[in-house]
């Protein structure tokens, strides 16, 4: 019998110590959030003993954890019975502990997943919760970094080289998603379309480069006058488009007839050369007739053919003919 | 394929499985209930054996909103795996803040508080029905956030499915007074389906 129990006691004794080891912490709170165990990974990240943080109050040891979001996210398991998870992607961590790999990791804290599980509940009371702490700082910094990466490459794959605008594609899809929510809500929304007046010139006189200068030129103006929910892409070479929503065609060509005067007024130097040049514009406001984004540019362009056609450096609205 | 290409289940089974799901979601929804204080709609649960590619068309609960975002859970009990996803239609986040009483404007840091609050709760006691009904103890995995305000064909898309088959169980939550829409899908892994209808058929034939 004595023997029995001493093995009893051994083996729970293995047990301890494998929990002890765990590469993982763990913690045991009562119901008034005090701590009633604290294990090896806890003890050695926090440098806090066993003895030292029991029965004391969790955030009163830990000023760091917020505690009403703690509270709320453990009275759910005191009351309910339930698990009950916490990812990194709420909060990096619970615990405010170093990182692991303090030389060849990247991130200051350990970011770590929670899990509360619901202890002593064999009467269905829930007298005390279990915290389960996972160190996922690889996983974590893995994940933000290829989130970083994969944001600028989708900011490059829209992004026109040139201008900084946006590429001819991405803005096509912008109009495409604004003229269906246009077509949706009944929403007001103008596109404005226009060129460089007498570009070929621009070129044939004072070179290719200054060309490029004077495209530059036209959207660093264009991101100086327009507002933060308008949309600008690169449409062609010297071409232009804009999305102004909730903007009418008489609004749109306020805005429209400001852009123009200030591209006019603008000095383009490039290298020796110094040279002014004008814009044309034509804007068609979404209306029931315009059935497609294709017929919507059509109507736009048609506008900015008008403008040509009328002496250039002008800003037209599209009518029906 | 592979050698369990051809599952399937009987109307027996999948009158069973309804009846499952339904006891199990119902103590789901007691849960949620409880803790909000609101009254939940019962829906009647949706058991399908469907490919894995056609899960778009399992989401019939919310598939006219535009963005959605989600969470996953991977369970596994006895041989039994399979994931839960929860989905919500973005419109029902402002409720869902005034139900859990954080209270201010959702933003994308507390939606996702909201959405795990709400996956913890209705994942956790649903596997537990199913599981007390079948005598099977599920472990869960930690939960993946699938993705925040992304087209649902997106959501379901991002993963590379190495099953063909899957047995899908569709709960459509709503709250009764309140624009909260949700779908919790339980799907369960092709090699599980076997194991699963042994274990329905033992219920059957008492």
């Amino acid at each position: 019998m004595a023997d029995n129990s001493s093995d009893n006691f051994k083996e729970f004794h293995s047990y301890m110590a494998m929990l002890q080891n765990l590469d993982v912490g763990l913690v045991v709170l009562d119901r008034e959030y005090r701590i009633q165990l604290w294990n090896n990974f806890m003890e050695s990240h926090s440098g806090l003993h066993p003895y030292e943080v029991r029965d004391k109050q969790l955030f009163e040891t830990f000023p760091e954890i917020n505690e009403e979001w703690f509270r709320h996210k453990a009275e759910c398991v005191f009351q309910l019975n339930t698990r009950a998870f916490t990812t990194w992607e709420q909060r990096p961590f619970l615990f405010k502990f170093k990182n692991y790999r303090p030389i060849t990791g990247s991130a200051e804290f350990m970011y770590q997943n929670i899990t509360i599980i619901p202890l002593d509940s064999s009467v269905g009371i829930v007298e005390r919760i279990g915290i389960i702490v996972y160190d996922v700082t690889d996983v974590a910094v893995n994940r933000i970094e290829l989130k970083a990466v994969n944001d600028e490459l989708k900011r490059l794959s829209r992004t026109d080289r040139l201008t900084g605008l946006y590429n001819r594609g991405y803005w096509q899809e912008c109009a495409e998603r604004e003229f269906k929510r246009g077509q949706r809500t009944g929403r007001v929304t103008s596109l404005l379309m226009f060129d460089i007046d007498h570009f070929k010139h621009v070129n044939d006189t004072y070179g290719h480069p200054a060309g490029d200068a004077a495209i530059k030129n036209t959207a660093d103006q264009l991101v100086m006058n327009m507002r933060e929910t308008d949309v600008a892409g690169r449409y062609g070479g010297e071409e232009y488009a804009m999305l102004l929503v909730d903007t009418t065609a008489e609004n749109a060509k306020i805005f429209a007839d400001r852009l123009r005067e200030h591209i006019a007024a603008s000095t383009v130097h490039y290298q020796d050369v110094s040279f002014q040049y004008t814009v044309s514009m034509g804007i068609a406001e979404l209306n029931d007739d315009i059935k497609s984004v294709d017929e919507w540019i059509d109507a736009a362009d048609h506008a900015l053919y008008e403008s040509k056609e009328g002496g250039r450096n002008t800003v037209t609205i599209y009518k029906k003919s | 394929m592979t050698q369990t290409a051809n599952v399937s289940i009987t109307e027996d089974q999948r009158d069973c499985y309804q009846e499952i799901s339904n006891v199990a979601m119902g103590q789901a929804a007691d849960l949620l209930a409880r803790l909000l204080g609101v009254k939940v709609i019962l829906p009647i649960p949706v058991v399908n054996l469907i490919e894995v590619n056609e899960l778009r068309m399992a989401l019939s609960g919310i598939e006219n909103s535009e963005t959605v975002s989600g969470v996953c859970q991977g369970f596994i009990g006895n041989g039994i795996s399979g994931e839960a996803l929860l989905i919500f239609n973005d419109t029902s986040f402002n409720d869902i803040s005034d139900l859990l009483k954080y209270g201010g404007v959702a933003d994308k840091s507390l939606e996702l508080e909201l959405l795990m609050d709400v996956a913890n709760i209705l994942i956790g006691a649903c596997l537990r029905g199913v599981g007390e009904q079948l005598d099977v103890g599920f472990s869960q995995g930690h939960p993946v956030v699938l993705g925040q305000h992304v087209n649902l064909n997106d959501l379901v898309a991002a993963n590379n499915y190495r099953w063909t088959k899957t047995l899908a169980i569709e709960i459509n939550y709503k709250i009764e007074g309140y624009n909260i829409n949700c779908d919790l899908l339980l799907l369960f892994a092709e090699d599980a389906i076997e194991v699963l209808n042994r274990k329905v058929n033992y219920l059957l034939e008492d």
